[in-house]
């Protein structure tokens, strides 16, 4: 395959940018990749679903795309950024770039500030003198706005995850990455949730990359999705059309912890080697794997 | 009654310097979770370049202006300008602090952020200690003759009437600017961003970086604060003592760590109210000794005012059960690594026979610093088993080898014959840790390091101070079976083999020991309950009680080596007992390996006047740069070698052995 004809064509193809974009990207931790070769993009005012069983690598992707933990190869461009590897305090310093940049996550810790109240939390995320950012981030969140002045500890769990979203909005992210929004909160949660920041995103043009367990109710608020399996991208596809097919989907690749030796990586990529919905430089690249 | 009043406010001025100093170290800890054992001697460093800048005589040719630097290999002071005002060496000595405290941040606890609370507290000990040479070295460069700086006070010298009650100006002065400092920090931390920011930091490093607030920026902002505060407060001590010392005056930490922790490092109001309480109860209580006529003859003319305040807080922090704000950081902190050790059946024995061989080959001046070094490994284990095995973090050691010895000496001169002694004073060492360890059933961390830092303070104040115990010599040389097995002879037949060999073999039995509980159940409760409390706590395992049984393994081998020393030592003196030694025991123990058998006895052979001591030719050309240097290193093991230097060796041998094995397969293969 190469790389750097891919990349021209690809530029010509895609007349804007995505937000984001791995190609190729390896990242891991201790020097050991985790995660292999991961192509992804995610547009302006899209929703994207990452999929995957337990240690699939899904967080170690949003983290390697957050800045908190750095690729070991590939191509990343966040925000129109190339986090550059190395240096003993570039994570931070990355991070925060990102963060300027208009990049927003949601870690699977949700990193509250326990004795700050939800007010303080969201004063601090917005910028300075921008008292707007924290009415729009607490316009999905009705029941939040109702107990912001409690401290974050004092709070539910379901309290503190939505809490951690506004606050991520309040910064009028471009792009943003949410780790396990659904974990640990009720189905109605869940149910009323998902659609609701969603809806966000699409109304004010931020991308979103949505780690999930809760497969069908991610799907149906997604427009893309991924499939990882064993630190690689299984598969991808349309939203719409992996929910239909979601029972084999949760078979094939979210089921039982797949046999090493049998279904390893490998094999899968293979088997996704043409999946409908992708997009045209997908499909090329999937196609280039497939003969290379 | 009226007399009580008058003392106890007066001892507002000294309050207030404390307090200050404990709001210092809530913000550090906020900013950058240290608790900086250097706090007092920044400050204390700050106060001579403010009498650097001051110290001269209207009337002599004396130009004063100097500013004192305090690094190494340069110039000891660069003068400035002839005769500076109050205010201009005011404002010039609180900028070199606000630089100190950017530098220290930036060069020493910024790369420590996320490392382990232990290595934390090492790299500020590394800095107390180096600090400490410093300004010994500068006193006679800035014309103070000794190392003891004589202050003019820079405050009213005035007095306030109260009734019959007369009470210094300077006093109400201090206890204001305390106060004043604390609501301006307070609001700051409610109202503003910059507070916000910090609060915020403190709580969740991952949080606040995903929000674009940078720990980075706020901890530098908050160490600049914390050091002028500390130098503000050490310029103006002179209200209050005359005279600045660099040993007394950095360990003004010790009782602002302790109003710090009744202020849980959180809150500043709490502080400064405690710190305020200090003063104020240390004045009553040093009028209350020196007129109750009821009061034993033994105890220390200075005894009650030092300890009784510290002891008091050691009490509510153990009552209360208090545990810090745990501090969030981006990576979760790794301890130190606790191998088992590899066959210590045969390199133990090994070991203690080739020191058999050269106690009886060398000569007395080897003998000495092998027994030296010895001794100092059998203290150094006790740190490992309590500190690198139950992560409790103990600097009371070196008081319980102290008390240990002193008790030895006791009994001996009072006739009391040789196994008899040491054998009753280690097992009274033993009860008082386990006494000194009940407050680590309830509290952890720094807490109990700060606790423990009180109980030796007090143990150094009431007991080792004591005029009964000063300068106890003559302890008779130790007998059994009619052979003689002391180390002290006249002539060129002191420090004697027998002696030696004695001590090597309590200290070869204690490591097989060690190494035992280490590979038995109890150490592996141990290291549960060092890796997490509550996990232990839901596996079954009686934490209290595995707490307690490590302080009393680990105050037995402080005691045997205690014991050791009263009759190694000719003379016992409260001297070689002070706190400073305590944390030299816990430097040289982390140097070598905190969780090693192996690190204890780098730690013997790194102690002064021993081994390498020997090997360098005998007596320490300068021990003030040794000390310094020693700072030094002890900040780059904690910041790059948290494993200690036995754990490098060990990996430097594991990765040749892989090596040499890799060249055998691949010669197999060919």
């Amino acid at each position: 395959m190469n790389a750097d004809s891919d990349e021209v064509t690809d530029r010509s193809i895609d007349a804007t940018e995505p937000l984001l974009r791995l190609r190729g990207m390896s990242a891991g931790y201790g020097g050991v990749a985790v995660v292999h070769d991961l192509d992804l993009h995610v547009g302006a005012g899209e929703v994207v679903a990452l999929l995957g069983a337990n240690g699939a690598g899904k967080t170690t992707t949003l983290l390697t795309v957050s800045g908190l933990l750095q690729r070991l190869a590939g191509e990343l461009t966040v925000l129109g950024v190339e986090p550059p590897m190395g240096g003993r305090f570039a994570r931070e310093k990355v991070a925060l770039a990102l963060v300027r940049k208009g990049l927003a996550y949601v870690p699977e810790d949700r990193a509250l500030f326990f004795g700050l109240s939800g007010r303080e939390h969201l004063r601090l995320a917005a910028r300075r003198g921008d008292g707007e950012a924290i009415e729009l981030a607490l316009e999905p969140f009705p029941a939040l706005a109702a107990i912001i002045d409690r401290r974050a500890g004092l709070l539910s769990g379901g309290e503190q995850q939505m809490l951690a979203i506004a606050r991520a909005l309040a910064t009028r992210p471009r792009l943003l990455l949410i780790d396990e929004m659904t974990l640990g909160l009720a189905p109605i949660i869940v149910e009323q949730l998902l659609p609701r920041v969603a809806a966000t995103a699409r109304s004010t043009g931020v991308g979103m990359l949505l780690v999930e367990q809760h497969v069908k109710a991610v799907l149906t608020v997604a427009d893309r999705a991924y499939v990882m399996v064993q630190g690689r991208i299984a598969t991808s596809g349309q939203a719409s059309e992996m929910n239909a097919d979601s029972q084999e989907l949760a078979a094939r690749y979210l089921g039982a912890i797949p046999d090493r030796h049998q279904a390893g990586p490998s094999v899968n990529l293979s088997e996704s080697s043409s999946p409908e919905g992708t997009t045209p430089a997908e499909r090329r690249e999937d196609g280039g794997d497939a003969s290379g | 009654m009226a007399h009580y009043l008058q003392l106890s406010l007066t001892g507002l001025g000294a309050g207030a310097v404390v307090a200050v100093l404990a709001i210092g170290l809530v913000l550090t800890f906020r900013a950058s979770n240290v608790v900086n054992l250097a706090h007092a001697a920044m400050g204390t460093y700050i106060a001579y370049v403010y009498y650097g800048l001051r110290n001269f005589n209207v009337a002599s040719t004396q130009k004063g202006g100097n500013l004192v630097l305090p690094v190494f290999g340069v110039p000891g002071v660069v003068h400035l300008i002839d005769r500076p005002t109050v205010v201009t060496a005011l404002a010039i000595a609180l900028v070199v602090a606000a630089l100190v405290g950017a530098l220290v941040y930036l060069l020493v606890f910024r790369a420590l952020r996320n490392a382990p609370p232990l290595a934390r507290l090492v790299a500020s000990l590394g800095l107390f200690l180096y600090l400490q040479a410093v300004m010994e070295l500068r006193a006679h460069d800035i014309g103070a003759g000794a190392a003891t700086l004589p202050l003019t006070s820079l405050l009213p010298n005035g007095v306030v009437r109260l009734g019959s009650v007369v009470v210094p100006t300077a006093s109400f002065v201090l206890a204001g600017l305390a106060v004043t400092v604390a609501v301006v920090l307070g609001a700051v931390f409610r109202y503003t961003r910059f507070g916000l920011s910090t609060r915020a930091a403190a709580e969740s490093e991952k949080g606040a970086i995903l929000i674009g607030v940078s720990p980075d920026r706020v901890g530098l902002l908050n160490w600049i604060i914390a050091s002028v505060l500390a130098g503000g407060a050490m310029i103006f001590v002179a209200g209050i003592t005359s005279q600045l010392n660099p040993t007394q005056s950095s360990l003004l930490v010790v009782p602002a760590l302790a109003a710090a922790l009744l202020a849980r490092l959180d809150s500043f109001a709490m502080a400064t109210f405690a710190g305020l309480a200090i003063g104020v109860t240390q004045s009553g209580v040093a009028t209350f000794q020196s007129q109750a006529a009821w009061l034993p003859s033994w105890l220390p003319n200075d005894g009650l005012r030092q300890a009784l305040p510290v002891l008091l807080i050691l009490v509510a922090i153990t009552i209360r059960g208090a545990h810090l704000p745990t501090r969030a950081s981006l990576v979760d902190s790794r301890l130190p690594v606790a191998p088992v050790p590899r066959r210590p059946w045969l390199w133990i024995p090994l070991l203690s026979g080739a020191a058999v061989v050269a106690l009886y080959t060398l000569d007395a001046q080897w003998r000495l610093a092998i027994v030296v070094s010895v001794i100092a490994a059998l203290i150094a284990l006790s740190c490992v088993v309590v500190t690198g095995y139950v992560g409790q973090i103990s600097l009371a050691l070196y008081a319980f080898a102290g008390l240990a010895a002193f008790a030895t000496a006791k009994l001996e001169l009072a006739g009391v014959g040789f196994p008899w002694a040491p054998l009753v004073a280690v097992i009274l060492t033993v009860v008082v840790g386990i006494l000194f360890g009940l407050p680590a059933v309830r509290v952890r961390g720094m807490t109990l390091a700060v606790a423990t830092i009180a109980a030796a303070v007090a143990i150094e104040q009431l007991v080792f101070n004591s005029p009964a115990l000063n300068g106890l010599s003559g302890v008779p040389n130790p007998q059994l079976f009619g052979s003689n097995l002391g180390f002290l002879a006249p002539g060129a037949a002191n420090f004697r083999p027998a002696f030696g060999v004695v001590a090597v073999v309590v200290l070869a039995a204690s490591m097989l020991a060690v190494a035992n509980l280490r590979r038995s159940p109890t150490g592996l409760r141990w290291l549960a309950v060092r890796s997490n409390e509550r996990a232990a706590a839901a596996a079954g395992i009686n934490v209290g009680s595995t707490k307690l049984s490590a302080f009393a393994a680990s105050s037995l081998f402080a005691g045997l080596g205690g014991a050791l020393l009263a009759y190694e030592l000719p003379a016992l003196s409260p001297q070689q007992f002070l706190v400073v030694g305590a944390l030299a025991v816990l430097a040289l123990t982390y140097l070598g390996g905190i969780a090693t058998l192996s690190g204890a006895l780098i730690a013997g052979f790194l102690a002064s006047g021993g081994v390498l001591t020997r090997i360098q030719g005998g007596a320490a050309a300068d021990t003030t740069t040794q000390y310094a240097l020693s700072g030094i290193l002890l900040i780059l093991v904690a910041a790059f070698y948290p494993d200690g230097l036995s754990m490098a060796v060990r990996r430097a041998i594991t990765r040749l052995h892989s090596v040499w094995l890799r060249g055998v397969r691949s010669r197999g293969a060919t």
